[in-house]
């Protein structure tokens, strides 16, 4: 699926120190997986939390929005953090699957999504005045961040 | 019949084959399995952080599980069904992974951990939860339920790759 112009970057990650240590050692790659899927489940946790409350749907609290913001920028840190070394690892694998590069994009959406109009749009005040924009930004919010969990478990399959 | 006979009959069954050898569907009941984690592990983290006093602090016990623990309980059930059809179409290669083994014996030290903690300290759960330390039967509860999820999502990673 990607281009041939991306192929000297991928050859390239896959003979740094980073991807070939991950690579020869046994137990790196699940070891970070582990981690990458506890990040998964704590960022996907709270988003669902998050914007299920603009269908009325679990948590009612507003405040809570608030106290799970920082686990939410976090998960995505240990994500990214996590997600470097096992794609350097095997980065033709990545290359060659169409899993990978969409799951790159839908990445950089649902960051670019979640800091800006996500929250602008479900904040309270917001909410009340437009609950159905709130809802689109919910529902774009949960789907974007569930794509890029169901894209990460293709890459070793397509 | 043994349990190896029994692991050897189930995956031979034509359901449970043909999850194995399709292209599609193994990876695609993976991925729900993924996904249940994060219904269920983070809002039962959640409850357990509130046990050990590192989160929601202000709100009760009671109000925190009544929340999330119908959550936890989606999610674990999405978790059994997905994972038993993950099973049935590699029963023999999970009987002999020892990562399988330690997987089952550390859900089920999850779920009487879980047991426990409601027909003792939660019982009179309106008694303590207001004060500034709870019980230290509800926070042995709380550290033992998050160290021991987070080992079973290790060893579900080891079982994918030994």
């Amino acid at each position: 699926m990607l281009s041939e112009s991306f192929l000297p970057f991928f050859t390239w990650a896959g003979t740094t120190w980073l991807g070939t240590t991950v690579r020869d050692t046994v137990w790196a790659f699940p070891v970070i997986e582990t981690f990458h899927l506890l990040a998964l489940a704590i960022l996907l946790g709270s988003v669902l939390i998050v914007n299920l409350r603009a269908f009325g749907v679990g948590n009612q609290r507003a405040e809570m929005t608030m106290q799970l913001e920082p686990w939410i920028v976090v998960s995505i840190v240990v994500l990214i953090l996590s997600g470097i070394p096992m794609a350097m690892s095997e980065p033709m694998k990545c290359y060659e699957s169409y899993s990978f590069p969409i799951k790159m994009i839908l990445l950089v959406a649902a960051i670019a999504w979640h800091f800006t109009l996500q929250r602008r749009w479900t904040q309270p005040d917001a909410a009340r005045s437009n609950p159905f924009r709130s809802k689109v930004a919910a529902g774009l919010s949960i789907l974007l961040w569930a794509s890029i969990g169901i894209a990460g478990k293709g890459i070793p399959y397509v | 019949m043994t349990v190896l006979g029994f692991c050897e009959w189930l995956q031979a069954l034509p359901w449970a084959s043909g999850v194995k050898e399709s292209s599609w569907q193994f990876p695609v009941i993976e991925g729900i399995h993924s996904l249940a984690i994060s219904v269920m592990i983070w809002p039962a983290a959640l409850v357990d952080l509130r046990l050990l006093g590192l989160a929601m602090r202000r709100r009760t016990v009671s109000s925190v599980t009544g929340q999330f623990l119908p959550w936890v309980w989606v999610g674990f059930i999405l978790m059994v069904m997905s994972g038993a059809i993950l099973f049935s179409a590699e029963a023999v290669k999970c009987y002999k992974s020892p990562f399988f083994r330690v997987k089952i014996i550390l859900i089920a030290i999850a779920g009487l951990n879980a047991l426990i903690f409601h027909k003792s300290v939660f019982g009179h759960a309106a008694s303590w939860e207001k004060d500034p330390r709870l019980p230290w039967r509800a926070r042995v509860a709380g550290a033992c339920s998050l160290v021991v999820w987070i080992g079973v999502i290790a060893m579900g990673r080891g079982l994918a790759y030994a």
